[in-house]
């Protein structure tokens, strides 16, 4: 199992001219000594308009600055929104090659499509076009990182033939996700050999159910890229301390603090009748799921807050449901102080993460490397 | 916790509001109820004014205009007309109800005495054409709310959300005012979606004045359902954070 970094980044009211800079310098001080502890993948989502909740709309730059700070961790662009008012698919194909080469080919790209009407309506998208268009993209993208030249005609977009240039450092290209969040997008993934970028959590039986829906299924799959990225992850929320009580307690003040700001957002369904969104998004069981009864300690299943012992326990539930990856937020509104944070990770690094062995190469690893080399 | 609260003068607001007798209300239910509700973006500052302490407001801030005609009922036939500002109670979605309006007087007693809400006599409609409904709410002869749903498209009853709503009533017991949640059960047979338009709104009629700003439109949809209107559940403190001043009731 790998273990990773995911930032909405939140950031407080009121907000002064230093406040975003001290958080963005805060999480870019994380990733640099998560590097260090060794640490996978660093993710950083892409949110528009997202008041406190997340002011992180240019992943791209905030993962470029923790490229240019760290020597391995990985940088996880996601998710990039695949809706064309959003994001030009020209411009995706261009900047996460950019991304790619200056991080020294540690790119893995994570597609999505937003969840929030406060976005889809900022940005006036339909919400009932965005899992076409989403679809749409994460077939050109691969093509256009690929082919000398390029041209396309499509639904939602199309250009005339022309040089997509520079191309990613990782050849044949970056391992690409996709954002599940909606019942049954695990599927999406696994038809299409991308990796499941799990934002939810509904209970370990559901998760079994979906790992082993999603293994089935990607075995027999019409690959969108030129190899399958035959992985899944999750996302959790991390507090650890020596103290059990005390890590349990402030893990739940952090993840309360989370719930709440996610709450007040407006997600598309509520405002937009659609069957384009089934469920919620933005982490809705993962919230849920961290909100409800756990055992007297007060901590929810699964969720990775408490002392190494108990951290251990948990992450081998998940384990044992057959996730590969685990992505921890660390933050919310910075109710956790910055070296709280930072010890919380090195007690992980140091207590939890050796009973986890990381795999000599991954299936994605091995397919990419029979595809053409990384 | 975010430090957006709502910022209503609830003792001012309580000029309108009806009284509750008790909160031991029994269930009704509804059958070919039919409901119009649009939803549309509304100036987000100045609507703040518009909630009670109790309520974040929405991100974005939106309104809730519903007209909705009962064919039977307990009380006989009738139809109401509300708008309603969208919001939090904690981390659960609400519409906080800024004036109902009703086109039966013996629902209309039944319905402020039962449930609390704020409702006044008026005269309220519901048109079905092939390319758009119509819902009109009139006061006095003069129309206050005219809104519609256009080009009409049929989507899934799952496909509807419809959040619960939150009203400030007196409690004639012992005076106090409070919010009373009311979170109906819908069985749906039908539902459409479309393009949602607003013709009229008299702000004052609602006890809006300056603070309601239609912005931006976002849906509107129709339905037809079996509607319960549940007993009462949850009440709360208008003058507190829901996190802190939110009651069950008992079943």
């Amino acid at each position: 199992m790998k273990f990773g970094l995911f930032y909405e980044i939140s950031v407080p009211r009121p907000w002064g001219r230093e406040t975003e800079k001290v958080v963005y310098d805060r999480c870019l001080e994380q990733v640099k000594l998560a590097d260090e502890l060794g640490f996978d993948t660093v993710w950083a989502v892409e949110h528009h308009f997202l008041e406190e909740y997340s002011h992180c709309p240019a992943p791209e730059l905030f993962l470029t600055a923790c490229a240019m700070v760290t020597k391995k961790i990985r940088v996880g662009h996601g998710i990039i929104v695949c809706v064309p008012e959003f994001n030009h698919p020209i411009k995706i194909a261009e900047r996460t090659a950019v991304l790619d080469i200056l991080s020294g080919g540690r790119l893995e790209v994570g597609t999505g499509r937003s969840a929030t009407w406060t976005e889809l309506g900022g940005f006036r998208a339909n919400p009932d076009e965005t899992k076409k268009t989403w679809d749409e993209f994460v077939h050109c993208l691969p093509k256009m990182w690929t082919q000398e030249r390029y041209s396309y005609q499509g639904r939602s977009w199309s250009m005339p033939q022309r040089t997509i240039v520079p191309k990613p450092y990782q050849k044949p290209h970056p391992p690409m996700w996709v954002a599940v969040t909606s019942p049954g997008t695990e599927v999406d993934a696994a038809e299409r050999g991308m990796g499941s970028l799990g934002l939810t959590f509904g209970g370990f039986a559901e998760q079994d159910e979906k790992v082993k829906r999603y293994r089935k299924i990607i075995k027999n799959c019409d690959p969108v890229g030129e190899f399958v990225n035959e992985s899944v992850s999750t996302v959790n929320f991390l507090y650890c301390h020596e103290d059990d009580a005390e890590g349990v307690k402030v893990g739940k003040r952090f993840t309360g603090t989370f719930n709440y700001l996610a709450a007040q957002l407006l997600a598309a369904r509520e405002a937009y009748p659609t069957k384009s969104y089934p469920s919620l998004g933005l982490l809705p069981s993962l919230r849920q799921d961290a909100a409800g009864p756990g055992d007297a300690s007060g901590a929810p299943e699964g969720i990775a807050i408490g002392n190494p012992a108990r951290l251990v326990r948990e992450l081998k539930k998940w384990e044992s449901v057959g996730v590969d990856r685990v992505n921890f937020l660390l933050n919310a509104l910075e109710v956790v102080p910055q070296e709280q944070v930072l010890n919380s990770l090195r007690l992980f690094a140091k207590e939890v993460m050796p009973h986890f062995e990381k795999k000599a190469a991954s299936k994605t690893e091995a397919a990419a490397a029979a595809a053409g080399a990384r | 916790m975010p430090p957006r609260f709502g910022t209503l003068d609830v003792n001012a607001w309580a000029r309108a509001a009806s009284t509750i007798n008790g909160f031991k209300t029994e269930e009704w239910k509804l059958k070919g109820v039919q409901i119009l509700e649009l939803h549309i973006e509304i100036d987000d500052d100045p609507a703040d004014a518009l909630i009670p302490r109790t309520m974040h407001p929405a991100i974005p801030a939106y309104a809730i205009i519903n007209v909705l005609h009962a064919p039977e009922s307990p009380a006989g036939p009738f139809s109401v007309g509300e708008v309603r500002i969208a919001g939090r109670t904690g981390v659960r979605p609400r519409g906080f109800v800024l004036r109902s309006f009703c086109d039966s007087e013996v629902a209309r007693k039944e319905l402020a005495a039962r449930w609390g809400f704020p409702v006044a006599p008026g005269a309220v409609s519901l048109s079905l054409r092939h390319d758009r409904v119509v819902g009109k709410v009139a006061v006095g002869g003069k129309t206050v709310l005219e809104a519609e749903l256009q080009d009409r498209d049929a989507i899934s009853g799952g496909d509807l959300q419809y959040i619960a709503s939150m009203h400030l009533t007196r409690n004639r017991d012992d005076q106090k005012l409070v919010l009373v949640q009311v979170d109906p059960e819908y069985v749906f047979s039908k539902a459409e979606r479309g393009k949602p338009r607003v013709m009229a709104l008299d702000n004052d009629a609602f006890g809006a004045g300056s603070h309601l700003r239609l912005m931006n439109p976002i849906s509107a949809c129709f339905a037809t359902a079996e509607m319960t209107l549940p007993k009462i559940r949850y009440i709360c403190n208008p003058e507190l954070p829901a996190m802190q001043g939110t009651t069950k009731l008992a079943a």
